[in-house]
Parts: C-alpha cells; structure tokens; sequence
C-alpha cells in the first residue's frame, strides 16, 4: 500500500513539504527567535534586502524569521485542532452510529444538518464563547472540523458494523464503547488517517482566517494569519509582506491536502484504474492476421438496394505495439425486409459489429471497411447528409430497457424528437405518430403514458417504448442488440412477437443480435455466426439443423433440449471465448475443437459458399472439396 | 417537521451561547475593571437574574417579534443593524452566487465533452490541476492575491468599500466565487462524463440528434440533479465567504458586522447574526431540496423522500 501511495504523482513532492514544515516547526522558533522578537529600531520596515530577505517589520524584527518561527504556532495549532476535530468527530460520529436503529436515523439527521452550516461561521461562533485568541480559535475550529469526521466515521462504523464479526460481537453482548474502540476503530483506520491529513489541512486555513479576522492568536505571539494581517496592513508599500505568509499558508495546506488525496487513491484503486485504464490494456496482440481473400456472400435474390451491405469491416482499439482487433474483416448483406440473426458467444464482436453498423462505436475505437445503408455508402456523405441518413433509416434496440431512456425527460419527447429533427414535423403530428407507434407495440393506454416518465414503467413497456421509438422514421433497418436478454421470459416471447410484426408490418430489415442459438433460429431467415471477431458460418433457417462448423455444431450440441431426460447434464463448450487481446493465431476456435488440424493453428480459414451458405473451416471446407471432386 | 427541529436548534443554540461563555458571563462583557454596581446592572439588562428557562422563553418571545435585543456598543436594537448590513452582504453573496452558476456549469460541461473517453489529456490536466489549485486555495488568501494583482500591481479595480459600486463588487465576489466554481465545475464535469456513458445518451446519439440537443436537452438535466445536491454546501461556501471577504475588503456588512461584535464581546449582535445567518442556510437548503425533486422525478416517487423532510 504505501508504494501504492509514494507512485501517486507528486506525492513524494508534498511529503517533502510536510517533512521540511515539521522540521521547521522544531528548529526555527530555538534558532531565529531573537530575530524573529528581538525588536531593531536601526531597521524598521526595510525592504527585502541582503540581510532581511523579505524586509523587517514597523519594529524592525525581520519578517522571514518572523515567518519560520510563526510554523510551529501555525501548525501545533492546527495539530491540535485536528486532534480536537478527530476525537469529537468520532465521538459523535460512532456514538450516533452505534445507536439503536429507531432512533439511529434521527442522529444521522442531526449530523447531516451540522454539516449544512458554513465550518468558518461555527468556529467564529464557538470562538467567540470562549473567547477571541489562540486557544478559542483552535476549540473554535477544532468543534467545526468534528461535523464532517463524524459523518465519515458514522457512515464508515455503519457499513463495517453490519459485518459478520462485529454482529458475532454484538450477540457476545460487548459493549457499545468496547466495540467501537476494539472491534470497529482498527478496520476503519486508513480512511481516518485520510480524513485527519485533510482536517489538517483545512485547520490550516481555517486558523489563519479566525488570525486573519483578529479572533486568533494575540499579540505578541503570532501565527502565520496574523503576519498576514499585518503584511495586508502594509500591501501598497511592501506586499511582500503580506504575501510571504499567504503562500506559507497556501502550501503548507496544499501540501497536506495533496498528501491526504493520494492516500485516499491509493486506498480506492478501482476509481484511480478505472480512469488510468483508458489509455489502454498492456496486453499485446497475439494475432498476426494474414491477409485473405475478401469475403463476397452472394446478394439474396432482390433487385432492389439492400438495406444494408456491408464490407470488409474491420474494429480496432489503437493500442501499443499493435492494435487490438475487435471485429475482422466482415460482410454481409441484409435485404429489405429481411430478418438476420447474429448469433455468439459474449466476445465475440458481435456487438461491435451493430455499433459500428450505428456508427455508435466507443472511441478510441476505429473501423475500416464499407458500410452502406439503404444503397449508400456512409463514407461519401457530409455530415449533415450522414445524420440526416442514420437518423432515419436506421434504428436501435438496445439490451438494458432499464437504463436506454433519458430517466429525466418524459416520454413524449424521446418519442417525438427523432422525427422533429430529421423530418421537420410539427409536435403534435410527431405526438400522434408516437401514439399510433406505441399501440402498435402493444402498450396499454399509449396516450396516457406519453407523459411519464421511464421510471413509472417496467422493463417490458420501455422495451416497448425503444420499439416505438424506432419506428417513428420508418427505417429500412433496424438493429436489436439483445433485446430481450433483460426480460423474463414470459416478456421475452411478446417482444418478439412485436418485433415479427414489425418486421413483417413495415418491410422492416431487422439485424437481431443474440447469445441465444434457439432464439434467432426461430425467428430469422438468415444466421451469422460469429466467433472471435469474425463470421465463422453463414447459414440459412433451414440448415441450422445440420450446421457445418464444429463451432455453431458444439453451440447447437448446448442448447438444452426439453425432450430429454432432466437427469442428463447439460452440455457446454469446453474451454473459454478467448480473450479479445489474445486470439489464437490461425482458426480461433481450433483450441476448443475437437477437429482441429496442423493447418488450424496457423492459417486462419477463410469464408467459402457453402450449401447455400458459407463456412469458414479447414476441416469442413476440405470434406467439401472431397465432395465436389 | 426536522425544518422545524433545525430552526429551534438553532434557537437553542444562539440562546445557550452567552451561557455557556466560560466562567462569568457577566464579567466577560462588562470587562474586568467593571464596578459591582455596573455588572448587577449588565446582569439585568442581559436577563440573566431569571431562571433559565423563563430567559428562554422570553427570548423566543422577543425574537417572535423580531426583537433581537440591544447591542452593547451603541445601545441600537440589534435587529435594526441586522437589517441595515444585511443587505450588501446578501448582495454580494448573491452576486457570488450567479457567478459560479454561469461559470461552472458550462465549464464542467465543455471541459467534459473535450475530454470524454481520455480524449485531449492536456486539457484534463490543466482542469484537474486549475481546479483543485482554486479548489483549495482559502478564499481570504485568494482575496490578498487578487488584490495584489487588480488592485495594487495593475491599479485597474478598487480595493476596498463600495465605490463605484459594480466595480468594487469585483474583487470580493470573484474571490468568493472561484474556490465554489472550482469545487462546482469539477462535479459538473465528473457527473456529465458519467452521464455521457449512460445507455440513454447513447439512445439519443443513435437519433443522431444535433449536439446541442444532446447536451443541453439528454445531458444538462441529470447532471444538474447531481449539481444541485451540491447546491447547499455551495452555498454555504459562499456565506461563509462572504463573511471572511467583507472584512478583506472592508465591505460594510453581516461579515463585518459579525468579527465588529466578537471583538468586542457584543454577545446580542453575535446571537442575532448567527441566527440569521444560520436561517438563510437552512432556507436555501430547503429551496435546494424542492428543486432537486422537481428537477428530478423519480425523487418524488422514492419512498420517504417526502417523509424526510
């Protein structure tokens, strides 16, 4: 952990500061004291100079002197405050923790409400009870700091005291005092440690204010605020003065506050990785992908412009050494009113493949190859043409009805916007067009839900929603990323229902993406399957039965099937989707196969017509060429 | 019902603090050098011959009718002063306010979308390193800095007391301001890249909606929900700054007003405006809370929301 700490940049810098503070803190007041007291009428307010590097006061005492022996009052005060601020706040804070559950609730309440109060007012106000000068300034903002301690500390006893071996201990009937001082103080001590260097850091600033504002430290002492009080005194003639004891403030609470942040980051690693992670996964690519021959799957016999077409799409994430590939060279054609399935395990791109489709991939995320959409590659278009095209020719389903809605806006408006946008309808005609959308998904009375929001419905309606919503441009494509993994299975049977209808309704072209084998070969014409980024076979409804890849063979050998016996163990793919920076070299799949040849290792097989449909294996490809000779 | 348990607390609390002044309270106002006649003569005046609680009782009588008592320094109602300071100093802290609303919460979210994804690093760090310079530099500090800058080395805005008033106000709100803008935008932009990766706003990009749409219409409404529950400390910032600034700036005020009466041990000045101070918090509290459940509707449906407050 502490090397977690000392990586954390500028960490090393601020424990310098705090060591040099500390040091100075010790030594000054015993070395400098005559300078920094001892009055000089031969010297009054000089200038820096030589002998007095920021110039000496009204009474001639030299102001850096003055400055390094102020340390020690400035920050045994703030230590102390802190302290005052600690035990208070534990104080209160556990003790409000540890209260019974009834009336629990109601100390939080009062703590929360403490909080609400500005710190510097509440120091001021205890400070002036006991008294303006050093020793109710530091009650003063000992008391203020204590309100945010107790908070941490009764969220943080609160969390840890539902754990097992502190309720064990409570059933042993120990004590409410024992138990926090024995049981809980020990887990929750790291996060104190946090909370003391940034009360620290705040009783810094907070004791230089009450000085600043004459409720501190009296003269003759002096702290770093009052320095700076008499400094702002003289600002038009010296500002150094005044500014020497702002930057020691400054720094010195910057320091502690720097110091107390990268303890908390090294302590909450998820959050620091989280935003570090996006520069990119150390692995390297294993696949060194040989170029192969492009992949033409015929055109289903339609004259007219497919609703999509795509060609030799490629995804990859820019990485060092190499990129990581995510999809691989990929086409496939869906005509009008054409119902595809994309079937495969998660990992397998297939999702990438329906964002690049939408053009909706996470950056840094970059694809090669050739979309077109209803006749017209997206590559050609400006921009606005770009929008206006996917805006409303294409449509998205996504899997998490849950989240897929703006929770914060009606529905009316979700609904409406796309066609106000792109097609320039006025509101109300957009409206109607959304309730006539919304009964023809089946949603209960459609006009009464217009006006609520997300939340007021469950997971089923707002993927009824996502499909009205879809539908409000009439676009020749729509891409249905899982869109029933969500939902039970009673719901899953009626969306898709909504989702034939609608492909058969409107002529609608539906690209439907799935992990589930069972559900695309019921409901679309065409299947692609994908492993590892590519599509491994290509196979019409009717040939799923007898599919040729030992891949889309072994996802078939797992569906579960009802007509035997229960006793039977269920049958999974041996071995694991290999992970996406770290493909196998050759066939993908050849490591789970069991067919697998010399040449799978090596050569990555490429897509070949097959029985009406096309496969990419060695193995199946080669009995294929026995076949035909 | 607690908005009730608050305001008297803070009743309490203002009432308990001349008797909870160590030692003899008395003695501590009328100074050590007062004569016996002169201090049974305070204790009257100050109701401290009563028992404790008929004074709490009168207390609250008195201040029911906006009696706050007589200052010690000039023997003035306290209320009156209240009211003659009160408003440069709400000026100031409302000017403060709009400050950092107009600037954080466009800056939060401009800097957000510039470096959504890990896009533009160097942008991020200049903002992340800006902000928490601001963030954690103390306002008084600041408010020397600025002066020394604008007021002293480029002699271009005053540096104290209220004239000419738009440009005397400068200086103290910006001071005030930039430690909350700092604070403010860094949430702004930390929740906005949080709701930039939500599945709603990919939704609304698949819409291809025009990006001032997405943002303003799909983005700004669930990041000022979060905002706003930060609005009260905010605010809070901004009182207590504006009582440390006034006195930087010798701005007459609530501030002044305030470090006037505890340097002089003016106890009914301190009650009256630590009460008021005290009650403006709590009633931008209460502002924040209806905004945030009318900003956010699925807080008026959570359960005990409503209960709570």
């Amino acid at each position: 952990m502490i090397r977690a700490i000392l990586k954390a940049p500028g960490t090393i810098f601020a424990l310098i500061v705090i060591a040099v503070l500390v040091g100075t803190m010790i030594v000054a007041p015993i070395v400098l004291n005559k300078d920094a007291t001892g009055l000089n009428f031969s010297a009054t307010s000089e200038g820096p100079n030589a002998m007095h590097w920021l110039g000496t006061d009204a009474l001639g005492r030299d102001l850096l002197a003055r400055l390094l022996v102020a340390t020690r009052l400035s920050l045994g005060l703030a230590f102390l405050a802190t302290l005052i601020s600690a035990v208070l706040g534990l104080l209160l804070g556990g003790g409000v923790a540890l209260l019974p559950a009834r009336i629990r609730p109601i100390g939080l309440r009062f703590i929360d409400t403490l909080i609400a109060f500005p710190a510097l007012i509440v120091a001021i106000f205890v400070g002036a009870i006991i008294g303006a000068g050093g020793k109710g300034a530091t009650i003063g903002v000992g008391v203020a700091g204590s309100f945010y301690i107790a908070r941490v500390m009764s969220a943080l006893v609160l969390s840890s005291a539902s754990r097992d071996y502190i309720l064990a201990a409570r059933i042993l009937g120990v004590r409410r005092m024992r138990l926090l001082l024995r049981n809980i103080l020990p887990n929750v001590a790291d996060v104190l440690v946090i909370v003391v260097a940034l009360g620290i850091a705040n009783s810094i600033v907070f004791l230089a204010a009450m000085s600043f504002l004459g409720l501190g430290v009296q003269s003759p002492q002096f702290d770093w605020g009052q320095l700076l009080t008499e400094g702002v005194q003289q600002f038009y003639q010296a500002p150094l003065s005044a500014l020497a004891p702002a930057i020691a403030i400054a720094i010195s609470a910057l320091a502690f506050g720097f110091a107390g942040e990268a303890v908390a980051k090294s302590l909450n690693p998820q959050l620091w990785t989280a935003m570090r992670s996006i520069k990119g996964p150390g692995a390297m690519l294993g696949t060194r992908a040989s170029k192969i021959l492009s992949q033409r799957i015929p055109t289903p016999s339609d004259e007219k412009e497919p609703a999509l077409e795509v060609s030799n799409l490629s995804v990859q994430i820019p990485n060092k050494p190499s990129p990581i590939d995510i999809v691989t060279d990929i086409s496939f054609v869906v005509a009008q009113g054409e119902m595809l399935g994309v079937v495969g395990e998660s990992g397998s791109g297939k999702t990438t493949v329906a964002n690049a489709i939408s053009q909706l991939l996470p950056y840094p995320a970059k694809m090669n190859g050739t979309v077109k959409i209803s006749g017209r590659d997206i590559s050609t278009l400006t921009k606005d043409e770009f929008n206006q095209l996917l805006g409303t020719n294409v449509a998205t389903v996504f899997q998490d009805p849950m989240s897929s809605l703006n929770p914060a806006l009606r529905l009316d408006i979700q609904l409406t916007e796309r066609a106000e946008v792109h097609q320039h309808i006025g509101r109300r005609q957009a409206r109607e067009m959304a309730i006539a959308n919304l009964k023809e998904v089946n949603l209960p009375a459609a006009e009464g839900q217009m006006r609520r929001y997300p939340h007021e419905l469950s997971g089923g309606m707002r993927q009824r929603v996502m499909m009205a919503m879809g539908l409000m441009t009439r676009p020749a494509l729509l891409i249905a990323d899982e869109p029933t993994t969500a939902l039970d299975v009673t719901i899953q049977a009626q969306i898709m229902d909504v989702l034939k209808e609608i492909n058969q309704q409107h002529k609608m072209a539906i690209v439907l993406i799935s992990h589930n084998l069972d559900l695309v070969g019921q409901n679309c014409d065409r299947i692609l399957v994908m492993y590892a980024g590519r599509i491994v076979e290509e196979l019409s409804r009717e040939a799923l039965s007898q599919p040729l890849h030992p891949y889309t063979q072994a996802l078939l050998g797992a569906l579960p099937d009802i007509s035997e016996s229960p006793d039977q163990p269920l049958v999974s793919i041996g071995g694991q989707v290999p992970d996406i920076s770290n493909r196998p070299s050759g066939c993908a799949f050849h490591p789970r196969c069991p067919m697998a040849v010399e040449r799978c290792t090596t050569e990555v097989p490429p897509l070949l017509p097959r029985r009406g449909g096309a496969v990419a294996c060695w193995v199946a490809n080669k009995d294929a060429d026995n076949e035909s000779a | 019902m607690a908005l009730v348990a608050t305001v008297l607390g803070l009743v309490v609390v203002t009432f308990s603090m001349v008797r909870l002044i160590p030692g003899n309270p008395v003695l501590a106002v009328a100074g050590l050098t007062s004569t016996r006649a002169e201090r049974i003569a305070l204790t009257k005046e100050m109701g401290l011959n009563h028992p404790y609680f008929v004074q709490f009782g009168h207390y609250v009588n008195n201040l029911l009718h906006w009696n706050l008592g007589t200052s010690f320094a000039d023997g003035q109602p306290v209320s009156q002063q209240i009211s003659q300071e009160i408003g440069s100093s709400l000026v100031l802290a409302g000017v403060s306010l709009a400050l950092v609303l107009i600037v954080a919460i466009p800056l939060g979210l401009v800097v957000a979308a510039l470096t959504q994804e890990g896009r533009h690093p160097r942008i991020d760090m200049i903002f992340t390193g800006a902000t928490s310079l601001f963030g954690s530099i103390p306002q008084f500090l600041l408010a020397t800095f600025l002066a020394f800058i604008f007021a002293i080395w480029l002699k271009i805005l005053p540096v104290a007391g209220f004239s000419p008033p738009v440009s005397s106000i400068i200086l103290p709100a910006v001071s005030i301001a930039l430690a909350p803008v700092a604070i403010l935008s860094r949430l702004v932009r930390i929740e906005t890249l949080n709701v930039l990766t939500q599945d709603y706003i990919r939704t609304a990009r698949g819409k291809r909606l025009p990006t001032r749409i997405i943002y303003l219409r799909h983005v700004l409404p669930n990041v000022l929900t979060a905002a706003l529950t930060l609005g009260g400390v905010i605010f809070a910032y901004i009182i207590a700054g504006a009582v440390i600034i006034e006195n930087v700036f010798n701005r007459p005020g609530l501030g002044t007003g305030l470090i006037g009466a505890v340097q002089q041990n003016n106890y009914p000045v301190i009650q009256g405006i630590i009460l008021v101070l005290g009650l403006i918090v709590v009633a931008v509290n209460v502002v924040v809370d209806l905004a945030v459940g009318f900003l956010d509707p699925r807080s008026l449906n959570r359960p005990n929301s409503g209960a709570a407050r």
